[in-house]
């Protein structure tokens, strides 16, 4: 009887976030913020899995970092971020590495995020199955780019 | 003569909180109006430098308590026993992490601590002596669908008694005597294209204790959609309800419960809950001279007004103890 929780007080793609980044005054990406959808804050290790689709095309983990506490990590690292603590009310911020950057105008931007719930193991799991809730973090919202 | 203490957990205030209508300070604030005498933070939620506290938030707190004249009383950890990504923490690791908790709940001057059952008995009982050293007394939450005498449950009463330490024990969550389908949940379900007949089959085979995979079934064969299969998995789960709470249970582990969690989902205009009989849980805790705290824990976020059901929670209280305000 699995099912998804899903409990998101805020939206989980953060309004009017959607900027440009540059490297030596070219635009080589874009950033957007995006906000924890669940009553309590994680570690950035029950993230299970993470993907930005900008305009239904997806991005490649390469050029996605994931930006909290003054940091940015790959994707394939988030799994090993055992001790960076994402709070209920900070925003992280995503980055995306895309020569010329998105044309100014609207896009949609989709965030695919599934975390485990650490202290809920499913329903008639053993321990050491390693078997949790699964949370619902997606959003997708369509943001301006000036 | 002993007299049980009030609070209130700022998880109250979820919603206000995550959606930035109400600062941290805002929800002590509150709380402090609806009558809490101290107060709980869920250190996950509530805590920017988890699982650490800052001077800068220990400062905040302090504030709190010199504007609103309340402090933190409990502690509220979580026992992330799958927060690594290919294998559950171990049991010793489990127990490392718990220490951390003492030490957070210790620098914010809480003296009660809820940990959760995924926390060992075994652990538990070797997190006692780390509980005197910092004087913060550690209690297994009992959570629906667990009730005090569940197996799990018993096990942590044999360890907790063959500690003989008074630094373990237990924090009874009023939810699991429940003895009605959650309020919220059944309005909820309703809304979200719920046919009441299918609530009412649902609720028919909890209260007959139709077993899960049974009910399940039929359910199923009935054609039952996706809101009427949440409400009834909320019925075999989280906010199941019996006809026969294990209210004796509760007598028999009261001398080992270091505070609890007064959960409620909705009160009515006359302050009393929908599902959860107060008037025979609360009876209990006083005769049996229970003198810790009672933290309001609403959990009905986004169906009720948190500022009114906490308010009307704290009266109910005070009511049936025949408490002063």
């Amino acid at each position: 009887m699995a099912f998804m929780m899903r409990i998101n007080f805020v939206d989980v793609i953060c309004d009017d976030s959607l900027v440009s980044t540059y490297a030596d005054g070219k635009k080589n990406g874009y950033s957007f913020a995006i906000r924890l959808s669940y009553y309590r804050g994680h570690f950035l290790s029950d993230i299970d899995r993470f993907e930005v689709y900008t305009d239904g095309e997806k991005v490649a983990d390469r050029d996605i970092q994931f930006g909290l506490n003054g940091k940015q990590f790959t994707v394939g690292q988030l799994g090993q971020c055992v001790s960076e603590f994402w709070t209920l009310l900070e925003p992280a911020h995503i980055f995306v590495i895309r020569p010329g950057g998105l044309p100014v105008g609207e896009h949609d931007i989709k965030v695919v995020l599934y975390l485990r719930c650490p202290y809920l193991p499913l329903p008639g799991s053993a321990e050491g199955e390693h078997k949790y809730q699964p949370i619902d973090g997606c959003g997708e919202k369509k943001l301006t780019i000036a | 003569m002993s007299r049980i203490k009030l609070g209130a957990t700022l998880y109250c205030y979820t919603s206000e909180y995550a959606t930035g209508k109400f600062t941290f300070e805002d929800c002590v604030r509150t709380a402090a109006e609806a009558g809490a005498e101290g107060y709980e933070i869920v250190a996950t939620q509530m805590i920017p430098s988890y699982p650490f506290v800052s001077d800068e938030f220990l400062g905040l707190v302090n504030d709190c308590k010199a504007k609103y004249g309340i402090a933190p009383a409990s502690y509220g950890a979580n026992n992330d026993r799958g927060m690594l990504p290919d294998r559950d923490l171990t049991e010793e690791e489990m127990l490392q992490r718990a220490i951390i908790d003492i030490q957070s709940a210790h620098k914010l001057g809480c003296h009660l601590l809820r940990a959760q059952y995924l926390l060992s008995p075994a652990a538990l009982e070797k997190l006692a002596p780390y509980a005197e050293m910092y004087d913060v007394k550690c209690g297994i939450e009992i959570h629906n669908p667990e009730y005090p005498t569940s197996p799990v449950m018993k096990e942590y009463l044999a360890a907790i008694k063959r500690s003989g330490s008074k630094y373990i024990g237990f924090v009874p969550d009023f939810g699991c005597f429940a003895t009605k389908p959650n309020k919220p949940q059944w309005d909820q379900a309703l809304a979200a294209g719920a046919r009441e007949e299918m609530l009412e089959l649902a609720k028919q085979m909890r209260t007959d204790s139709v077993p899960l995979q049974e009910a399940q079934q039929r359910m199923l064969e009935k054609g039952a959609n996706d809101a009427e299969m949440m409400a009834f998995s909320g019925m075999y789960g989280f906010v199941q309800f019996s006809t026969h709470p294990d209210l004796e249970g509760l007598k028999e582990i009261l001398p080992y419960s270091i505070y609890c969690h007064g959960k409620f989902h909705y009160l009515y205009e006359n302050n009393r809950e929908a599902s959860i009989p107060y008037e025979e849980i609360l009876p209990i805790l006083k005769d049996g001279g229970f003198d810790s705290f009672i933290m309001s824990e609403f959990e009905g976020h986004g169906y009720a007004d948190a500022v009114l059901m906490t308010k009307r929670h704290q009266k109910m209280m005070r009511e049936l103890l025949h408490q002063e305000a």
